[in-house]
């Protein structure tokens, strides 16, 4: 069996220019999105461990660029998807930290009344977190579906683990969605593990977009999830692309993911040293970093923004505590819709 | 074929595309897809014409990709479209399971209530004429098992027609079962417009001896024997669910509690099947008023075989309905 690594074209993060066009505000706001994110995903791993959160629970910690480029990129525009692995994207398409530690929570003040949990959060444009690998990928090309005979003018976005592309629902997806024409940009997040069994010994193929989308007629890029600017560029251009063309495209991001697959994960199977090595790729470190560079923040100004997200936690926290659990006798409603 | 008293003689394949028809009509978010729905008119010609009239790009031909396809109608209809989903058989449904069971009959309930999945699935369900093990299931107790589901299952033109039209008007995820056998079957509809409600089971002819509860297919085959016992001097209430989920267990439990006795006739397997569930209820309902244990006529417990005498000795057929109900009464 032939394994040969292909070379990897990382999309050009056009950092410098980025820091311009975007500016100070732009860029800090970034910031402040990828903080409130590791810090709702700290305490509210916490809380699990307190016993105050049930069910399974998969941290974004370590791909917060990905997500946060996109929506700053593309805004409320597009149906979005994404799989468990979704506090991060319902935090950056509105959902208050309070209503989602209030999902976690099982409480009725919870973003899906409690009846989701920490898999299945929503907003006025994201259709889900879901919970079983590659399913919700037919569901996203519907959505693309939607957009086009509705003449809607944008596109939906999907986000996939590397352990989704050996499902046959993705290919599934893409042949319909290559064929049909419809305006869907597929991102895999590509964090090296599908829960325990390293990327390469799941997938038979690497990079994965760049050779898995000529074999659907598509486009794949490749990008560095740690970085945001790569992640800016990298979305400003192919979302453009998908809306303009009318046609689907894949776009792979390299991330780490810091903690385990889930908070039940002791993580054996990677060294303390590999984990170590991920951790210094740290994407909030480096855009600080850069932005600390141009003189757009201070190391104390950055102190101040992490304790506010912090302060938002908690606060977020004590909400979904005083929170009260839903009432038993709504158990049985809302199966159906209107009935 | 019309007449001049506003009624016209159909064929059950051809209620059911007046029915998509009209509402295509009516809603510019209904749209038709599945294998060979388009270009080819339906395997088994349901969509007969519709290219013609609506055009590509609300009656699309899908690649045989049941999974992919079957999300994509999820997703439509979370989104703002109405989709009719046809699958040429609904065993072809297993493969696009986690699409119906993950996602269709979840979403609202798991999201709260911020999205809900109006689409209509539907397709010729159960056997047909030998067409062997992977073709046959009866998929109505598999699904029926997943809360979030409309599974409704016509057995004439009149009921499937205003059903569908019901159907695709309901916001909820709705499971359509045809039969194969059934899509000649010819009757006099009205050619005005009607809906009939979701739900609600109807007594087809009154009696007094015993009930029979069947749908689908199997309802033909109850309304045959009824007319062979009542040449016998047995008076058979007849009742055909129409709608299996929700149950309108009311109208069954009514008349077994006159009857005091009761059938059940299932084309699908007898474990865990539709008639054990309804067989349940009525013991809820009418123990009291029960003079004789109920009977089900249920397929056996293996897959469908090929052979033509292997095939009938499994499926519920009259002879078996008529000396079940001769028992009963001795």
């Amino acid at each position: 069996m032939s394994k040969e690594k292909k070379q990897i074209h990382f999309f050009p993060a056009h950092k410098n220019e980025l820091l311009k066009t975007l500016g100070k505000e732009k860029l800090v706001a970034a910031l402040r999105s990828m903080l409130a994110i590791r810090n709702f995903e700290i305490r509210a791993e916490s809380a699990y461990q307190q016993g105050n959160v049930g069910g399974f629970f998969h941290a974004y910690v370590g791909q917060e660029a990905i997500q946060t480029a996109c929506v700053d990129v593309l805004g409320q525009k597009p149906w979005y998807l994404t799989t468990y692995r979704c506090h991060a994207l319902a935090l950056l398409l509105g959902v208050t930290p309070k209503e989602a530690m209030a999902e976690l929570y099982g409480k009725a003040t919870g973003n899906a009344k409690g009846r989701g949990g920490s898999m299945h959060l929503y907003a006025d444009r994201l259709l889900g977190g879901f919970g079983i690998v590659g399913g919700h990928l037919p569901l996203a090309i519907g959505a693309a579906f939607s957009i086009k005979y509705l003449k809607q003018g944008s596109l939906a976005v999907c986000f996939l683990g590397d352990g989704a592309v050996a499902q046959g629902a993705v290919h599934e997806s893409l042949n319909l969605a290559s064929l049909w024409n419809l305006p869907c940009l597929f991102v895999v997040e590509n964090n090296h593990w599908g829960m325990g069994t390293a990327v390469e010994r799941a997938i038979c193929m690497s990079p994965i977009a760049e050779t898995l989308a000529p074999a659907y007629n598509l486009k794949g890029y490749s990008v560095n999830g740690m970085d945001y600017f790569s992640c800016y560029s990298c979305f400003s251009q192919v979302s453009q692309e998908v809306i303009t063309t009318q046609r689907p495209a894949i776009i792979e991001a390299f991330t780490q993911r810091f903690k385990g697959h889930s908070v039940s994960d002791p993580g054996l199977y990677r060294s303390k040293e590999e984990l170590k090595k991920a951790m210094e790729e740290d994407p909030i470190l480096y855009l600080k970093a850069a932005l600390i560079t141009a003189g757009y923040m201070t190391e104390a100004e950055y102190e101040a923004i992490d304790k506010e997200e912090r302060a938002r936690v908690v606060e977020a926290m004590k909400f979904a505590e005083e929170s009260p659990l839903p009432d038993i006798t709504t158990l049985e409603e809302g199966v159906f819709y209107g009935r | 074929m019309v007449d001049n008293k506003g009624m016209q003689e159909v064929e059950m394949r051809e209620a059911l595309r007046q029915a998509i028809d009209e509402e295509m009509t009516r809603d510019p978010r209904v749209v038709v897809l599945g294998e060979e729905v388009a270009e080819y008119n339906g395997a088994y010609k349901v969509t007969k014409g519709m290219l013609d009239k609506w055009g590509p790009t609300r009656v699309l031909d899908t690649p045989i990709s049941e999974n992919g396809f079957a999300g994509l109608g999820i997703g439509a209809a979370l989104t703002g479209l109405i989709p009719i989903v046809e699958f040429m058989s609904f065993n072809f449904s297993f493969v696009a399971a986690d699409q119906l069971i993950s996602n269709a009959c979840k979403m609202h309930y798991m999201s709260g209530g911020r999205f809900h999945v109006p689409i209509v699935f539907r397709g010729p369900n159960g056997a047909a004429a030998q067409v062997s093990c992977q073709h046959s299931h009866c998929v109505e107790a598999m699904y029926g098992n997943f809360p979030g589901f409309i599974i409704l299952a016509p057995s004439n033109p009149y009921d499937a027609k205003g059903l569908l039209k019901s159907a695709i008007r309901d916001p909820n995820p709705v499971l359509f079962l045809e039969n194969e056998l059934d899509y000649g079957t010819k009757m006099q509809i009205p050619t005005e417009e009607y809906l009939i409600e979701i739900g609600k089971a109807k007594v087809v002819k009154e009696g007094k001896h015993v009930t029979i509860v069947s749908y689908s297919r199997m309802f033909t085959l109850c309304k045959a024997a009824e007319r062979e016992l009542a040449a016998q001097g047995i008076d058979v209430e007849l009742i055909d669910l129409r709608s299996i989920k929700p149950l309108d267990i009311a109208t069954v439990a009514e008349s077994v509690k006159k009857t005091s006795r009761c059938l059940l006739v299932e084309e699908g397997h007898q474990f865990a099947g539709i008639c054990a569930e309804i067989g349940f209820q009525i013991q809820q309902h009418c123990f009291d008023f029960l003079d004789a244990p109920l009977v089900r006529i249920c397929q056996k417990e293996t897959p469908m075989p090929y052979s033509k005498i292997l095939e009938r000795e499994t499926l519920p057929t009259k002879e078996k309905i008529v000396r079940a109900v001769q028992e009963m009464m001795r």
